[in-house]
């Protein structure tokens, strides 16, 4: 009988932890855009774990509604690499043109991808990632970000130094404003748009009714792209230069600058882990720092070429819509 | 602290504050992402002209196949080295190659066909990197093989390739050493090979900065052959027969950059233990010892001419 128990516990727990990430330890994976790699670090022990390879240029990572896979881009290999969520076990390859930054729809209707070097803003059905729509709106497209209502869908065009922005419901195209020099990182904030300008010196807010810039916040020289601490409301913006690098925590209400973060080695994409602390890829370091937010110090790893995009498996424990800019 | 860190951390040095700067104050911050690229390959080609030059020059004072009364031919090589290895040259071609293909590659896209890598064509190789550069090596070296040997084949395309062949004191130096027209043929046959096979990873730089020394060795003016490795890996006396007066023009041999392997299959090897007289005897003597820019206008004359001039008939 014991015998029994413990045969049927084994699968059964092993359900458990994929079902629940209970027992898998927790990791963060990083995306070298400059080595073709993926590295997996224990966020324990803060040790690189496992190096998983990819085709070329892994960017971004979403994560299907479902929770069951994680996406990572691969923009010149055409392709995205499938992970495990909470396991980082690779799931396989999906053929897809030129995937540079990716956001499902609130809905969970749709898959857009920024194909940035193709200049295209491809609109997939997310759950065949069948191609539905591509919209050649500007150039470079590079962040994207939605309303919560996901009736609309907006996407800043690096080169042509605009955002564009699509109903969803009937793919059709609402406007395309100029937003200001080389634009970036999109979020929707409280009923407006944050938009990153890396040609200037900080963000802009923007009405997304019509795209009209409604206020300027001076946040630091290349303002890269913009992170939503939602448990302890404070917004991140990775600034990445010319010059020194920072890390911008604002009040997501009044856009107030709380604290300015030193941060070397160009802060790109960050994460927020439960306990507070804040995991950030320095692209030009080719490291990983972990800050505490309180004290301002930072420990670093070591990864691979040109640390991109980066997911922590701890997000899973949140609920409701996981995106890579507010978890 | 890795060798490979060691420079991208100069990379990113240089990225921020010498490079961002000046794209910061031309709008031109679009190019963010790529330019951190930029200075790797500058500084990885600073290296490999540092490397090549603290192990070529001992070997050239030590065992010298000629020796000259005065170098001054060869400066306009090292300029040539610098132009194509640290300078501005790598990333005009880059930003070349990269608005090229990313306009083929959106038409194709348009069309349906997304295309492939190697490692996508070929699903056995993916998880392995290494194997995918090696194999990468060999299928570039094969295109340069048959790159090079058309190049004197044809006469047109020799008149410019003369410039490369016409240094009569060549040295490590000469390797970079061509016309930029040559250059472009070269940037276009790779930019088809690119296209065919997929882009080369980029994440082993160091060997990548291997096999380009191995091709600036290999012009040094150093008495030295490898022996019975001269098989697998192409050495200075070796390629020294290609860059012989009597090979210069339509009938040379051993026109393999890396491997001699294609000069063996292709019947073209020679591996005659001797190290003859280099130039090209038939090449304008501006193409051997002009400045910079008599040099690439002579050349541009010369494929002008051979290239409108009507077809000898044979007697």
């Amino acid at each position: 009988m014991i015998t029994r128990r413990l045969t049927l516990a084994t699968p059964l727990a092993l359900l458990a932890t994929r079902a629940f990430g209970a027992a898998a330890p927790p990791f963060c994976m990083v995306m070298n855009s400059g080595e073709a790699s993926v590295s997996v670090i224990d966020m324990g022990s803060k040790q690189v774990i496992n190096t998983l390879p990819t085709y070329r240029e892994p960017s971004h990572w979403a994560l299907t509604p479902d929770r069951q896979t994680l996406y990572v881009c691969d923009a010149s290999g055409n392709a995205f690499f499938g992970f495990d969520p909470v396991t980082a076990a690779a799931k396989g390859r999906v053929k897809i043109a030129d995937p540079y930054q990716l956001a499902y729809s609130p809905d969970a209707k749709y898959l857009v991808v920024n194909a940035l070097r193709l200049n295209h803003v491809d609109v997939y059905d997310a759950a065949t990632l069948t191609l539905v729509k591509r919209f050649k709106a500007g150039q470079w497209p590079s962040h994207l970000d939605y309303s919560p209502d996901s009736r609309w869908c907006f996407s800043s065009q690096q080169k042509t130094n605009a955002l564009f922005s699509f109903d969803m419901a009937t793919l059709t195209p609402r406007w395309t404003v100029p937003i200001g020099d080389t634009p970036a990182g999109v979020l929707w904030l409280n009923g407006k748009l944050i938009v990153c300008l890396m040609g200037e010196n900080g963000i802009v807010e923007v009405d997304p009714v019509n795209g009209h810039i409604t206020r300027r916040v001076a946040t630091g020289p290349g303002a890269h792209n913009v992170f939503l601490d939602e448990t302890r409301q404070i917004l991140y913006i990775s600034n990445r230069g010319p010059g020194d690098t920072t890390l911008s925590a604002l009040d997501p209400v009044t856009l107030d600058i709380k604290r300015t973060y030193t941060m070397p080695g160009g802060p790109d994409d960050i994460g927020i882990a439960p306990d507070g602390k804040i995991w950030i890829a320095l692209r030009f370091a080719e490291q990983v720092a972990v800050m505490d937010p309180d004290t301002g110090t930072y420990d670093t790893i070591d990864v691979g070429r040109s640390p991109h995009g980066l997911y922590l498996s701890t997000c899973l424990s949140q609920k409701g819509r996981l995106t890579a800019q507010t978890v | 602290m890795s060798i490979d860190r060691l420079f991208s951390i100069l990379a990113g040095r240089m990225d921020q504050y010498a490079v961002l700067p000046i794209l910061y104050h031309f709008h031109w911050m679009e190019w963010d992402d790529l330019s951190f690229d930029w200075c790797l390959v500058c500084i990885y080609g600073l290296f490999a002209v540092i490397i090549t030059y603290a192990v070529c020059v001992p070997l050239e004072l030590w065992r010298p196949v000629e020796h000259w009364p005065n170098q001054k031919a060869v400066l306009v090589d090292v300029f040539y080295t610098l132009l194509n290895r640290v300078g501005i040259i790598p990333i005009v071609s880059f930003l070349l190659f990269y608005q090229v293909q990313t306009a083929f590659t959106g038409g194709l896209v348009d069309m349906g066909f997304i295309p492939p890598t190697l490692d996508s064509l070929i699903p056995g190789l993916f998880g392995h990197p290494f194997v995918t550069f090696w194999i990468y090596a060999l299928i570039l070296d094969f295109a340069d093989y048959w790159r090079h040997r058309l190049s004197h084949t044809f006469r047109a395309w020799y008149a410019l390739h003369a410039l490369h062949h016409a240094q009569r004191q060549m040295s490590f130096w000469s390797d970079d050493r061509n016309h930029f027209f040559d250059d472009c043929i070269s940037f276009l046959w790779f930019f088809v090979i690119g296209l065919a096979i997929g882009i080369p990873p980029l994440q082993f730089p160091l060997l990548i900065l291997l096999l380009r020394f191995v091709e600036s060795f290999s012009h040094a003016n150093i008495k030295l052959s490898y022996g019975k490795l001269e098989w697998l890996v192409v050495s200075p006396r070796f390629h020294r027969l290609h860059h012989a007066l009597r090979a210069a023009g339509h009938h040379s041999c051993n026109y393999g950059g890396v491997f001699p392997l294609w000069d063996i299959i292709f019947r073209t090897a020679d591996f005659s233990p001797i190290w003859l007289a280099t130039g090209d005897a038939k090449s304008p003597e501006a193409l051997a010892t002009g400045s910079y820019l008599q040099q690439q206008f002579c050349g541009a004359k010369m494929f002008f001419k051979a290239l409108f001039a009507p077809k000898k008939k044979a007697a």
